[in-house]
């Protein structure tokens, strides 16, 4: 009943000549193909007007603002160079908070919603009549809103009157309430659980897709061998799952960093210093009237996502590649 | 035997860290604060609708309803048929060129959305398009455009070449390819694509909350984040309002269900 | 090197990129500022007529708003309102892009603060000092509605913020007479506290109501009265003696909130007090029908602790004129804009807003009839300073004060504290 489509995507990943990246290259390469001809370019303006016009001019001019002092509303401004980044770099303490917020929840999510996805994934990738209910369940959350996440999870976490106190209270544990997104040190780590929560479930069926692709015989050779389930999993599994983490992976970066919508939900609107992640405070600088130095802080902002989205590749390749 | 148990103990710690904070939001529509304060996990003492009535009398929650429905009625087709034509030219065209035109559309995933939203925001502005669902429509389908160029032309990349050799040699044009051939073929990824648009522009806040002002323009979530300003203390309402928001994509869950999951794992394709 | 707005280069990007035939496009593309002139120039007169948009933050107040425009409409056929509402987060930050080329806005609002100050810069308020509506409002209250001399904006709303406090509760334990010192103040807190009474229902998680607080701690403590002006400028530190104290009395406060105080969200906090577990709610006096909302049925009154000796108390409590009410330079529609501002500040009608809302207003003869307005009223005429906290112009600048106090009651050590926001406060100064 469910999932089959799932199983489709890794399908052409693994056939042979899976192109390295997304791009079109693949098979063109450069003769031209059956088919072509020049009119095909008229095919891809109408999204290319309106993508340049809406969004690449905007882009640019954000770039642009990051070298001026614009307020936002004033007739003038001062170009001032590169002074905005300057202060980023070495006089900012939001800044580096945000940043080190950031990468405080991109690597909480990215470790435990993998790890979660996967142990999930494997306990469900057969395809019982169970299975396909909890998938479906899991799966859930996904779906709604961050908004509607945020509010739930803010009442979970209401420190008197929220679901895990109360059940602390409930069963004797008193000793570990906590204050949650109050508590300075903790908030941000609460916050990526609500994240974990909201879309472990998605890379789960990222990886069941994964692991529905890895040819029986390949287990069934290992049980002669007399494989521990262990070492099924570390020689088999493991590395036949690689493209299936790599995609789980860059996935998650690219939500924790989306993570906007969440963090004002639970934390109110700007949040409050434990809290505060790169893009809420870019939203905050806007709201503070300091436009020019918001859009160098976004620009910084970019080259950090695409630094961070290379190194993952890295990684993922090497670890995968020694598994 | 033992890891059968195990088994079944995650799963079933599992299920009950989804399903528990779920229903405590479903019970809580049928309470008042104090009651859900009092006792959050308990049964509503009584199924009263008046939280319901409430949210569906006074706060013209069937306009939000129906501007969403307009919106992403119109957005998500749009978003497909633009993105499936630049998807069918990109994979198509030879070289570094149609490499170089996905390369810049597919570049701005990876610029976050506060990068140019005040940008956007003044241009919208001096072409009369903010407080108009066109404009929301507009932003829709340029915001999400590279995610789904990218992921049509994942798809559209695979199909075998013959095909198009075939095409060709009966003389049919671009046009013709891509209407009879190229579309048809391509159904099942466009279908998860458009659940996976539909997600997005469906929950999505940040420019409606930007880009609307007046009450009666208003989509779901921006009508949903209104109320913590006009019903701070009240909880209950606030969850009426989660659960109303969500019925329409929970019923399109329920039908739908591959493809829920097929589109929101296509964004993933081709990490 | 000053510049005016790019608008070449946007043209020759879309050039760039080989676009044809946007050019009118690329014209109509309004750069930064392009409205920003004109502020403070005199209302323009005209008919009385035309579509209006009221923009403003208080959606609770809407069906009262309701109800008052329904009257003016009523006496001015041809005229249509439209309230624009959205929530007071969101409003601090994007009102004034929205309603600075009159998208919305014919008639807006402001809060107290670095919302004020940017709107004046930005020239968004006609000038009112000439009209006549100005007399309907108390003068010394609307002393903050001014820029460069002139009366720019009406501050409609007086409140106070200063915490609620549960009358009731403290006149049967013993304290009908509330202590005016600080020693007497954890002395109450102290008696509280072993009768099972949470002194101090403290929303901690919810920063723009948990820094209420700091406004009556330190009122009495600063050298001076612009002690946050000075902050900001660079004359006062947060280092300095006077903070320090405060924040070291916020940390002698931490026993006497409830438990895990720094997570506790707005509503919550609310319902604490409202159900009578604790005596005093540490917002203002615009949480008292938000209280009366949760069943509460007890007396309300306002009370900040005094942070000094009894001698030595300058101001028994703060209060705030904000909700600043302004004529959009950008609209062409001023007359109308005026006449509605004039329907506001009719005494008359004042008094409807102020007791449907539970808001005291700035306007002269407005008679209270809410239970909570009038229990309040007798500090219309005690000594309360201005509230400190809208001195800041720059939101980091105060939320790193703000932030410190709370952090303190979280149990930061208050000289980490001051030493963290001060490090940011010298970041933002330019």
């Amino acid at each position: 009943m469910a999932m089959t489509t799932a199983e489709q995507i890794p399908r052409e990943r693994s056939s042979a000549d899976r192109p390295r990246r997304g791009g079109p290259r693949g098979r063109s390469r450069r003769t031209r193909g059956p088919g072509f001809s020049r009119s095909l370019y008229l095919f891809a303006l109408p999204a290319l007007v309106l993508y340049v016009i809406f969004f690449a001019v905007p882009t640019a001019q954000a770039v642009q603002y990051a070298l001026t002092d614009w307020d936002g509303f004033s007739a003038t401004y001062d170009n001032v160079g590169l002074d905005n980044f300057k202060t980023i770099a070495t006089g900012d303490d939001l800044f580096r908070n945000a940043t080190s917020n950031s990468l405080k929840f991109l690597l909480v999510v990215v470790v435990f919603q993998t790890l979660f996805a996967l142990v999930l994934a494997i306990l469900l990738a057969r395809n019982s009549r169970g299975s396909v209910l909890l998938r479906a369940l899991y799966f859930f959350p996904t779906i709604l809103s961050s908004v509607s996440v945020a509010f739930v999870w803010k009442f979970v976490y209401d420190p008197n009157f929220g679901l895990i106190n109360q059940t602390l209270d409930a069963v004797g544990l008193e000793g570990l309430q906590s204050a949650f997104l109050g508590d300075s040190a903790q908030a941000i780590y609460w916050a990526a659980a609500t994240q974990v929560w909201f879309h472990a479930g998605q890379m789960m069926v990222i990886f069941i897709a994964g692991l529905q692709q890895i040819p029986r015989e390949l287990y069934e050779a290992a049980e002669v061998d007399g494989a521990s389930r262990w070492a099924q999993f570390r020689h088999v599994t493991w590395p036949m799952i690689a493209p299936a983490t790599a995609i789980v992976m860059a996935y998650t970066t690219i939500q924790s960093f989306k993570a906007f919508d969440l963090i004002i939900g639970l934390g109110g609107n700007p949040p409050k210093p434990a809290l505060d992640i790169l893009s809420t405070r870019i939203y905050g600088s806007f709201a503070n009237s300091e436009f020019g130095y918001a859009a160098a802080e976004s620009v910084v902002f970019m080259i950090i996502i695409a630094v961070l989205t290379w190194l993952q590749r890295r990684v993922v390749r090497k670890v995968q590649a020694e598994g | 035997m033992r890891v059968q148990l195990t088994r079944r103990m995650i799963l079933l710690v599992y299920a009950t860290l989804i399903v528990v904070p779920l229903l405590v939001v479903f019970f809580g529509t049928f309470k008042t604060t104090r009651q859900l304060f009092d006792a959050p996990f308990g049964l509503p003492p009584s199924l009263t609708v008046e939280n319901y009535r409430v949210i569906l009398a006074e706060h013209d929650i069937g306009t939000a309803f129906l501007n969403s429905t307009v919106v992403v009625g119109l957005s998500v087709p749009l978003t497909l048929f633009l993105a499936s034509l630049a998807a069918y030219a990109v994979s198509r065209i030879p070289g570094w060129k149609g490499w170089a035109i996905f390369g810049f559309l597919v570049l701005g995933l990876a610029v976050p959305a506060q990068a140019n939203m005040i940008p956007q925001y003044v241009l919208f502005d001096s072409l009369g398009l903010l407080n108009s669902r066109l404009g929301l429509v507009l932003i829709n389908i340029v915001v999400t455009l590279p995610v789904a160029v990218f992921i049509l032309t994942g798809f559209m990349k695979t199909l075998p070449r013959e095909i198009y050799e075939a095409a060709s040699i009966d003389g049919a044009g671009p046009w013709r390819v891509y209407r009879s051939v190229v579309i048809p073929l391509s159904l099942p990824s466009i279908a998860a694509t458009a659940i996976f648009l539909f997600v997005i522009h469906w929950n999505d806040l940040l420019y409606p909350l930007l880009f609307i002002q007046e009450p009666d323009k208003k989509t779901l979530p921006l009508a949903l984040l209104d109320f913590t300003g006009q019903h701070l203390t009240n909880y209950p309402l606030l969850f009426t309002g989660v659960v109303v928001s969500s019925v329409p994509i929970l019923v399109a869950y329920l039908f739908l269900q591959r493809w829920f999951v097929a589109g929101m794992t296509a964004g993933s394709v081709k990490g | 090197m000053s510049n005016t707005h790019p608008g070449m280069n946007r043209r020759r990007a879309l050039q760039l990129f080989g676009v044809a035939g946007l050019g009118t496009v690329a014209a109509a593309c309004a750069g930064p500022g392009s409205t920003a002139s004109g502020g403070g120039s005199k209302v323009e007169g005209g008919d009385i007529g035309g579509e209006l948009s009221f923009a403003h933050w208080r959606a609770e107040d809407k069906a009262v708003l309701d109800k008052i425009i329904k009257d003016f409409l009523a006496a001015n056929k041809g005229v249509s309102i439209r309230q624009d509402i959205s929530p007071s987060t969101d409003y601090q930050a994007t009102a004034l892009q929205r309603v600075k080329d009159a998208a919305i806005g014919d008639v807006f609002t402001a809060l107290r603060g670095p919302q004020f100050s940017d709107m004046v810069k930005a020239g968004l308020f006609a000038d009112l000092t000439n009209e006549s509506v100005v007399d309907n409002y108390i003068p010394e209250l609307i002393a903050d509605g001014k820029g460069g001399g002139k009366q720019l904006g009406l501050p409609y709303q007086l409140v106070f913020l200063i915490p609620l406090a549960n009358r009731d509760l403290l006149d049967k334990h013993g304290f009908s007479e509330l202590p005016l010192s600080w020693d007497g103040f954890l002395d109450m807190c102290d008696k509280l506290k072993s009768k099972g009474i949470t002194p101090m229902a403290f929303p901690g998680a919810d920063a723009g109501n948990a820094g209420q607080l700091i406004n009556g701690m330190v009122m009495n403590n600063a050298p001076s009265d612009d002690m946050f002006t000075k902050i900001e400028s660079g004359e006062y530190k947060a280092t300095d003696d006077w903070y320090l104290k405060t924040l070291e009395q916020y940390a002698q406060l931490r026993p006497y909130v409830q438990p895990n105080a720094a997570g506790t969200a707005h509503e919550p906090a609310q319902q604490i007090f409202a159900s009578e577990q604790a005596a005093l709610l540490t917002t203002g006096s615009y949480d008292a029908a938000s209280v009366r909302a949760l069943d509460a049925d007890f007396a309300m009154d306002v009370f900040t602790p005094i942070t000094v000796a009894k001698n030595e108390m300058k101001y028994e409590g703060c209060h705030n004129t904000t909700f600043i009410l302004g004529v959009n330079t950008a609209t062409d529609n001023q007359a109308t804009a005026l006449a509605f501002v004039e329907h506001l500040s009719d005494p008359e009608v004042a008094g409807t807003y102020a007791n449907g809302t539970a808001q005291h207003v700035t306007i002269d003869g407005v008679e209270y009839d809410d239970r909570d307005l009038k229990a309040i009223e007798p500090w219309l005429s005690k000594n309360t300073l201005l509230a400190p906290r809208y001195q800041f112009t720059d939101l980091d600048i105060a939320a790193a004060v703000e932030n410190a106090a709370i952090e303190v009651i979280g149990g930061t050590s208050p000289e980490q504290a001051a030493e963290e926001a001060q490090r940011i406060v010298d970041q933002r100064r330019k």
